[in-house]
């Protein structure tokens, strides 16, 4: 019933690093919320149900701690149930983890025989039997993927997260998502074991756009959690870019390369999981001392919270990849994995691949523009409101739970051998191919596995970067250096709040440059005296960006329901006649599909029967003019 | 060792000559006196003897800042392959390790202008992010493009290894890289037509408005950065894009690697007194320029084949 291999230990100790922070941060928050014994039970509830899906043995176990899994978790969006917005997004996520879910059970059903109770080695023998592995392998995208928040069904990552209290927000982000990439291991090894080259690719692909997605859709949002929220789009996505260079390369029988990029989808799973939870806890304790998510009414909080403002730094410096971070370190890797594509022998797929280095290092690129607005916006500069003015360090629960965050993501960046070796031990169960040692040949450096690929060494570029600042800092002393303090010159007026910069003015030029993804929605109000417009005395810019997926995949199919529903409600009111005239018409068209798709094929009765029907239909269905 | 601790001080000590070096050519040229090359030293002595000014409005981020600016790019000449043969060099460190050290610079560089709420600050950190996240995917493949040629990623070994036998099968697409990678130099060191260095006008200036509140020590630090990081993509220019000289004796070769690094100086300055400067959004179409062409490098090398 319960199975502890090496996958679900690993796992197991994902959530419990995760965890342990977050049960202090949690009770900090308490205080901020007004049903506790409801928030209290959903959210361990919460957690021992992601503890119950990487520890199931069978489906029937997976798939009841799964459906716990999502229904605690929209209960505890729901704890604040006063902001109207809530109930929406409740009900969206609600919608999309059950989409999921349907295709999960679905996936289950086929490779179990409808026995829910055999185990992972049995349903291998199933599957492998199956004549449509494909038919499985989508199944089980679009039932992972939609909890993972990949591209496209990410969207209700940016509405979910930020209704949800801060704690859980984390949990959410950081494990929740994870526990869906723990499914896409269990599957693709116990569950299918071999896989076509066209399913890694369709991962790649799918890792490389939700990635840029995320990040562009991540730089134009001015709620602080929802830009998270964005941003975990984006890491899922470099975890899949990790995830599917891993399964070309198992099907191209490179098994040493495809175990190097397992584990560095591994690594970069738990590096996410430490630094969203802490940037989460972060926007958490902002958020809780200025009563707002809007990136625009904050600024200058560095001073009033200290601990807040630099946990929040090291977690936004890991998570825009720069050395020597842990954050780093994985997209290094990923991004090896990546260049070792130069040993393959198919030649479009060689040519391919530079795309996926392409969009990595484009989504580094902009991860750093986005997080030095964050940080620059949310904790530098000077108030933009009163809340922020009165701002002051969070309670001590609360901070224990950051630091200890932070210790999370120092140890992954200080370790970095020990948790090679724990990915290693797992992918070696998994895989039977130990690469620890050409990975680390000594605690100093990370070596890429591919020819003459490149060396990296966390701890000798950590320990530059620490002498190198001590010598410039010691020299600087010890010229002992006069200060004055005087104020911002503001070419001759005084530095107010409203001339900064604002979180929408900076991601301006980005924005601009992105226009046709975002198409945004511009409002320009100018006050009028006397009949003429100004613009200096008050004026008012607001930017909504329209997500493109959004609207194009779900308002459509909405949309395409209407219609459809339209057409089924005129066919109920028809005639006899018209009855009559529609059981031809199947009956026509079933003959007619026996003869072209069964029977024989040829192109010209094709084309004269599918006249035939259009005429039938056109006749007898839709007749003359109403 | 001695060998390698030696080039890297001459390579700090000769810095902040290629920026007067630039602006002394461009003044000869523009018909005005022009500076002396020293120039750059006597700023800095300058700056270090006066006073610093800390506006009120700033967190102790500004007092961090400008060393976290440099330190970074100090680290990354220790990366940066040998100019002289014999010289000990670290092989291993490849593109993305120096890119980021890159960004981590420019990182603390975009904060600390956010930090003195001051409207030019912001300004001129927005419009450095945009620029160095689209720079960010040319220099990864351009990097990536030559280390192939070299058959090495490690940059270092890679520049011995394009000295020892240079691949002229792959011309093409060394010659692609080769202008990818100096559209970058321009875009990352903010030469026109990408920023103009020289002008304080809001409308142009993207480097000049970040660090536009420092003064004493602190601007100092950042200049001696700006020259740094000048030197970083002069130096990797020289040794990857123009190998030779790595087998001649040790002065010689200093001589010769000197030269060189000049004559891209020079090169820029040329171009600089020939462009006007590019409308910021016009910049992305440059920076689009080199993008495709380090795509082309790595197809030419993909499809003419090892």
């Amino acid at each position: 019933m319960f199975l502890f291999d090496n996958l679900s230990i690993l796992f197991l100790f994902l959530i419990i690093l995760g965890v342990v922070p977050n049960l202090f941060y949690s009770f900090g928050y308490l205080p901020h919320i007004r049903r506790k014994a409801y928030y209290l039970i959903h959210y361990f509830a919460f957690i021992i149900s992601m503890m119950g899906v990487v520890i199931a043995g069978n489906a029937l176990v997976f798939l009841f701690f799964w459906e716990l899994m999502s229904l605690t978790s929209w209960q505890l969006i729901l704890t604040q149930i006063e902001d109207k917005s809530t109930i929406k997004a409740a009900r969206f996520y609600f919608f999309m983890t059950h989409f999921g879910f349907m295709f999960l059970l679905l996936f289950f059903l086929i490779v179990t025989n409808g026995d829910l109770d055999i185990s992972f080695a049995q349903m291998k023998v199933i599957t492998s039997n199956f004549a449509y592995p494909t038919l499985l392998f989508f199944f089980v995208v679009l039932g992972l993927a939609s909890k993972a928040g990949a591209v496209p069904m990410h969207v209700w990552l940016p509405y979910a997260h930020p209704a949800a209290p801060s704690p859980v927000s984390a949990l959410m982000s950081g494990i929740m998502l994870k526990v869906a990439i723990y499914g896409f291991f269990r599957f693709m090894f116990d569950i299918f074991g071999v896989w076509q080259l066209e399913w890694g690719i369709f991962i790649l692909i799918m890792g490389a756009i939700s990635s840029l997605v995320g990040v562009l859709y991540a730089l134009s949002e001015h709620d602080i959690k929802a830009l998270l929220a964005n941003h975990s789009i984006e890491n899922i996505g470099i975890i899949f870019i990790g995830f599917g260079m891993g399964m070309i390369f198992s099907s191209l029988k490179l098994p040493a390369l495809s175990a190097f990029a397992f584990i560095a989808a591994l690594f970069h799973t738990f590096n996410h999981m430490s630094f969203k939870s802490l940037l989460f806890m972060g926007a958490g304790s902002v958020l809780h001392e200025t009563s707002t998510k809007n990136m625009e009414k904050y600024g200058g909080l560095i001073k009033a919270m200290p601990i807040t403002a630099f946990t929040f730094l090291l977690a936004s410096i890991s998570i825009s990849a720069l050395p020597p971070t842990n954050g780093f370190l994985s997209e290094w890797m990923i991004f090896q994995s990546l260049l070792g594509s130069a040993n393959i022998d198919n030649i479009s797929l060689k040519l391919a691949i530079p795309f996926s280095i392409f969009a990595l290092a484009l989504t580094g690129g902009l991860a750093i523009a986005c997080f030095v607005k964050v940080f620059g916006i949310t904790f530098l500069g000077l108030h933009r409101s009163t809340n922020a003015k009165h701002a002051h360090e969070v309670n001590i629960l609360m901070k224990i739970g950051m630091i200890l965050m932070s210790l999370v993501v120092v140890s992954l960046m200080l370790f970095t051998p020990f948790y090679i070796k724990l990915f290693d031990s797992t992918i070696n169960a998994l895989m039977n191919i130990s690469i620890y040692d050409k990975i680390i040949p000594n605690i100093w450096s990370l070596h890429s596995i591919s020819n003459n690929g490149g060396v990296v060494s966390p701890l000798i570029l950590l320990a530059g970067l620490v002498v190198l600042t001590l010598i410039l800092y010691i020299f600087y002393k010890s010229l002992n250096i006069k200060h004055r303090i005087f104020h911002t010159w503001a070419c001759g007026y005084n530095t107010s709040p409203v001339t900064q910069y604002s979180a929408t003015g900076f991601a301006g030029p980005i924005r601009r440059f992105f226009t046709w993804l975002y198409d945004p929605d511009i409002h320009f109000e100018k006050e009028v005296i006397l009949g003429h417009k100004t613009k200096f005395v008050d004026a008012r810019f607001s930017v909504h960006v329209r997500p493109l997926f959004e609207r194009s995949l779900y308002q459509s199919s909405i949309k395409l329901t209407n219609k459809i529903s339209y057409y089924v409600y005129r066919l109920a009111h028809f005639e006899q006649s018209r009855y009559a005239a529609m059981i031809f018409n199947m009956l026509l068209s079933v003959l007619f599909s026996y003869r072209i798709f069964v029977h024989e094929f040829s192109w010209a009765t094709l084309v004269l029967e599918s006249v035939v029907m259009i005429i039938s239909v056109k006749v007898l269905l839709v007749g003359g003019k109403e | 060792m001695i060998l390698y601790t030696t080039t890297i001080i001459l390579m700090i000590v000769i810095a902040p000559l290629l920026p007067s070096f630039m602006k002394m050519v461009k003044m000869t040229l523009l018909y005005k006196k022009p500076i002396s090359i020293f120039q750059g030293y006597r700023d800095f002595s300058k700056l270090l003897s006066k006073e610093i000014i800390v506006s009120k409005e700033t967190s102790s981020i500004t007092s961090m800042a400008p060393f976290l600016v440099l330190s970074p790019l100090i680290l990354t000449l220790f990366f940066l392959p040998p100019i002289v043969k014999g010289e000990y060099f670290v092989s291993f460190i490849d593109a993305f390790t120096i890119t980021g050290l890159i960004s981590l610079s420019t990182f603390f560089l975009m904060i600390l202008g956010l930090d003195s709420a001051s409207s030019f600050g912001g300004l001129g950190s927005s419009r450095e992010a945009f620029i160095s996240a689209l720079a960010e995917p040319a220099m990864i493949l351009t990097v990536f493009s030559v280390s192939l040629m070299a058959d090495n990623l490690g940059v270092g070994q890679a520049s011995i290894n394009l000295n020892n036998h240079f691949p002229f099968e792959h011309m093409a697409s060394f010659i692609f890289a080769g202008i990818s990678f100096f559209i970058l130099l321009i875009a990352e060191n903010g030469r026109i037509p990408v920023d103009n260095p020289e002008t304080h006008l809001e409308l142009t200036m993207v480097h000049e408005a970040m660090i536009l509140d420092l003064s004493g020590f602190y601007l100092m630090l950042i200049e001696s950065a700006s020259s740094i990081k000048f030197m970083i993509f002069s130096s990797m220019f020289a040794s990857l894009f123009m190998p030779f000289g790595l087998h001649l004796p040790i002065i010689l070769g200093v001589l010769v690697f000197i030269l060189k690094l000049f004559f891209i100086a020079l090169l820029v300055a040329l171009l600089e007194v020939n462009t006007a400067k590019l409308r910021l959004f016009k910049i992305p179409n440059l920076l689009g320029i080199a993008i495709v062409f380090a795509f082309l490098s790595l197809i030419t090398f993909y499809v003419l084949g090892v």
